[in-house]
């Protein structure tokens, strides 16, 4: 459904994307990970021709954006990182005004609109101005705006991003409700955990290039395998010596310091409380491939 | 095209659908500003010039009035508006992930601004007409026309600055270089013919003075076929340079 191929994109001397190779596959939900400024949403800009690419090929359902973006973005939404929602309008002309845009026939209009709406629980908001509503209200409406078209693709870059995790959720039961009615979703987050709920497969990007690509059971376990005990910053000596000599992987940022071992047992013999214990998860592997781990390995 | 064109008019809609929720407050300064215009200059320094070019002040003033109206609308429209439009309200970022590219987003600007601007020049003729200041009132349609021309390459001159333009603030810079020159020198206020020549080329160069002509001749019922066919040529041919320029510019702020 994407393919991209040594694509590269650069704004003056930063090269935002380098060289990215990936390919999406048509009804999966595939996720682009990785830290800010690691070229997510410029290679997403990409797919819609929002961006030009400097080299490579990219195409989307067969076609190249640089000469096909109206074909392309006639078959897909996008819920934008930004809501950029008209604020001039109400909810419903809002909506209204973007059926016209991708086409809905005029007649049809008022009945997508009004069912979006209410699969998205926003029916009761239908006549506010948008100033009214409250950020995961803004963020069902981008929703609601990327589905109007009932799009083949769905691009959702940054979906959840400050939302609570009750709207969070139930977004979440949106996109898997979508995956399984056959939208293919390329989604993009800085929520490990959401990429592990929601991706059949995903990329790690990092300095606008892929650093691991699989499912998410397979790179943890090839990248990061066993349990992590995470704890506070007290007994970092003791934990620096013990990962030296009984080869655990041992990390710290700000937050704690973490150790990761092959098996629970391993960590809980240590004889150190940890604040928590727990399986490793795209969180380390995140951590590991973006250059954040600070490890050594022992 | 038939489709770049159907997706342009859907931004006149959504610009209309908006502008029409605050219409007296959008509308009022449009038809005030020439008023006033017309009461402080035509009546009171009118007492003074009793001939211009064969006429009274009043009658010389009106036509050019009709076509400032035309200037500001399109201009305010394209420049602060877009600008708001763009970086504000980051209305386009959402728009140019439909159908919609930078080529449908100017061309529907475009369009609003010229049927605005046509708009506009109708209802302020129709206002000076009621006070006897056009010979035959059955040309006023005429003025839309007029209205329409000198919009697009004034509404293009906007929209130009909104690519270049760092911020909101210096928008003022090129009203005070740009637009109340070309206000003040296209022959609204005194006739042409008074005009050094080396002002007389630059203004020639810009559209207000082509539309100044050409609103001059309908309101005053002279030469009106070949003040279209030379005039209106002229503008036709702004528009496409002025417009041409925009895009190419613009397009650098909605593309990366």
């Amino acid at each position: 459904m994407i393919k991209a191929r040594a694509l590269k994109k650069n704004f003056g001397e930063f090269c935002a994307v380098n060289d990215l190779t990936l390919e999406i596959r048509q009804g999966e939900c595939f996720g682009l990970l990785g830290p800010n400024g690691a070229g997510k949403s410029t290679f997403i800009g990409m797919t819609y021709g929002s961006v030009e690419r400097t080299a490579g090929e990219l195409s989307v359902f067969g076609l190249d954006p640089a000469t096909h973006a109206r074909v392309i973005k006639k078959r897909m939404g996008v819920v934008t990182q930004e809501n950029a929602l008209d604020e001039s309008l109400t909810v419903f002309e809002n909506m209204l005004i973007y059926c016209a845009f991708i086409g809905v026939p005029s007649q049809e209009r008022h009945k997508r609109v009004t069912d979006l709406l209410e699969y998205m629980n926003l029916a009761h908001k239908k006549d506010d101005r948008i100033l009214a509503l409250s950020g995961g209200m803004k963020r069902r409406l981008v929703f609601v705006r990327a589905l109007l078209g009932n799009p083949e693709l769905l691009i959702l870059d940054e979906p959840t991003t400050g939302l609570d995790p009750a709207v969070r959720h139930l977004l979440w039961g949106k996109v898997k409700e979508l995956r399984q009615e056959g939208t293919t979703i390329l989604l993009t987050t800085h929520y490990m955990h959401e990429a592990e709920v929601l991706c059949d497969r995903l990329v790690i990007m990092n300095k606008g290039k892929v650093a691991a690509e699989g499912s998410p059971a397979k790179l943890i376990t090839e990248h990061t395998p066993g349990h992590v005990g995470i704890y506070n910053f007290d007994s970092r000596e003791e934990l620096k010596s013990l990962a030296e000599k009984k080869d655990f992987i041992f990390l710290e940022d700000s937050s704690g310091i973490y150790l990761r071992a092959s098996r629970m047992e391993d960590l809980l013999s240590t004889g150190i409380p940890a604040l928590q214990l727990r399986p490793a998860n795209l969180e380390d592997v995140f951590l590991k491939l973006t250059g954040t781990e600070l490890a050594t390995d022992a | 095209m038939r489709e770049t064109l159907a997706l342009s008019t859907h931004i006149v809609r959504r610009n209309w659908t908006v502008y029409k929720k605050d219409l007296i407050a959008n509308i009022s300064p449009t038809v005030a500003d020439p008023a006033l215009i017309m009461v402080s200059l035509g009546f009171g320094l009118g007492g003074y010039l009793t001939n211009v070019e064969g006429m009274s002040y009043m009658h010389y003033l009106a036509p050019g009035l009709t076509i400032a109206t035309s200037l500001f609308t399109s201009f305010f429209e394209s420049s602060y508006g877009f600008f708001v439009r763009m970086t504000y309200e980051n209305v386009f970022k959402a728009m140019l992930t439909t159908p919609i590219g930078a080529r449908e987003v100017v061309l529907g600007e475009m369009l609003w601004v010229g049927l605005k601007g046509a708009v506009m020049s109708i209802g302020v003729t129709i206002v000076l007409a009621i006070f006897g200041m056009m010979i035959n009132p059955w040309l006023i349609p005429l003025l839309g026309i007029v209205g329409f021309l000198v919009a697009l390459p004034c509404g293009a001159m906007g929209l130009l600055s909104t690519a270049l333009v760092r911020n909101i603030n210096q928008f003022q810079t090129v009203y005070s270089f740009l637009i109340a020159p070309l206000y003040f020198l296209s022959g609204i206020f005194f006739p042409i013919s008074e005009m050094s020549a080396p002002v007389k080329f630059i203004a020639d160069c810009f559209p207000l003075i082509h539309g100044v002509r050409l609103a001059q001749s309908v309101f005053w019922n002279r030469d009106i076929a070949s003040t279209f066919l030379v005039h209106g040529g002229i503008l036709v041919v702004q528009s496409l340079v002025f417009c041409g320029f925009a895009y190419r510019q613009i397009r650098k702020k909605l593309v990366q």
